[in-house]
């Protein structure tokens, strides 16, 4: 059973959606072209529910970019793109005529600052807005097989609960579609839907 | 359009009923007399103003079909009278521009009293 309403969705999607304007906004700079960033949806499941199929990802490799939140709630987010994907958007991160091949060496790198941006700016626009205080790990990246992301989200016990965004990045000449995942443990979800029921009734 | 100096209409177009919400909320708080109509998309609030055109509007940018300077440049070349305020999250310079290009006034996300508190003194200094 999902757990939030129709406007506890809509709350959240708009939230991200101030996220990933912020995001697109520090990343247009990086790259000093227009980025386009939105996050159109986002979904509710529980962890056991999570299938390849279901994230309807369809890249056999992602390049995953992870950031664990801790504050009033704890949350370990997961930014995913098809590694391809990716490099591509590294090479334009970089404004580098490299081959993806030998960008390979700065993928890391980048997409950890990639991920740091975009993962910071929706989880900093929702600390901002419901008024609580996250702080954050370093981020990690590493490229997984879709099977491997998904055992990872099945194997977080004490997470339970999936946040699961759908992101549309769009950097000069590339479009990529990627995910933005939510672990979070029964106690988080409750305080998050108690935030987000307190931000709603503060505008009813 | 309203005659009535003091009951103005007031257009809010946003794909999300939390954000509309929230407009109207703190624009009441401020104005209360004000008559608010709310549109979820370009295309609606396209239609709804070639009907009935408002005073004043806010334009989100990112929503589904048209997009919200598409919207606002379609108003203002049929009704250049009404003042627009582009409230949105996709602060990008560029966006911005295009805000100043149309005569729009440009506002940050997220909705805030302050936030609103800017578009409503960009409204009234041609009210």
């Amino acid at each position: 059973m999902n757990p939030l309403s129709d406007l506890h969705t809509d709350a959240l999607t708009e939230i991200f959606n101030i996220g990933a304007g912020r995001a697109a906004s520090s990343l247009s700079e990086i790259v000093g072209d227009e980025i386009k960033l939105s996050v159109p949806s986002i979904q509710f499941c529980q962890s056991s529910e999570v299938t390849a199929a279901a994230l309807l990802i369809d890249n056999l490799h992602l390049g995953t970019v992870r950031q664990k939140f801790n504050g009033l709630f704890e949350s370990t987010a997961m930014l995913l793109f098809a590694e391809e994907r990716a490099l591509e958007i590294v090479r334009d991160m970089m404004k580098s005529e490299l081959s993806i091949e030998d960008l390979a060496e700065f993928e890391q790198e980048a997409m950890c600052e990639l991920g740091n941006i975009v993962l910071n700016a929706c989880l900093s626009a929702m600390a901002d807005i419901l008024n609580i205080t996250l702080d954050s790990s370093l981020p990690t990246y590493s490229v997984d097989s879709s099977e491997a992301i998904v055992y990872q989200i099945i194997c977080e016990e004490d997470q339970p609960f999936v946040l699961l965004l759908h992101i549309n990045l769009e950097i000069e000449k590339h479009r990529s579609q990627g995910y933005l995942i939510f672990l979070l443990s029964y106690s988080s979800l409750t305080e998050l839907i108690s935030r987000i029921d307190g931000f709603i009734s503060g505008i009813q | 359009m309203s005659d009535n100096n003091n009951v103005k209409t007031l257009l809010v177009v946003d794909d999300s009923r939390v954000s509309r919400m929230m407009i109207r909320a703190f624009v009441l708080a401020k104005q209360p007399h004000w008559a608010i109509i709310e549109a979820a998309s370009g295309n609606e609030a396209v239609e709804l103003v070639a009907h009935n055109p408002p005073d004043f509007c806010t334009m989100d940018i990112n929503m589904p079909g048209l997009n919200g300077i598409d919207a606002a440049a379609l108003i203002l070349e049929k009704q250049p009278k009404v003042r627009v305020v582009i409230l949105t999250a996709n602060i990008q310079g560029v966006n911005q521009n295009r805000a100043t290009e149309l005569g729009a006034r440009f506002v940050s996300k997220p909705v805030t009293e302050k936030a609103i508190a800017q578009a409503l003194e960009f409204f009234e200094s041609v009210a």
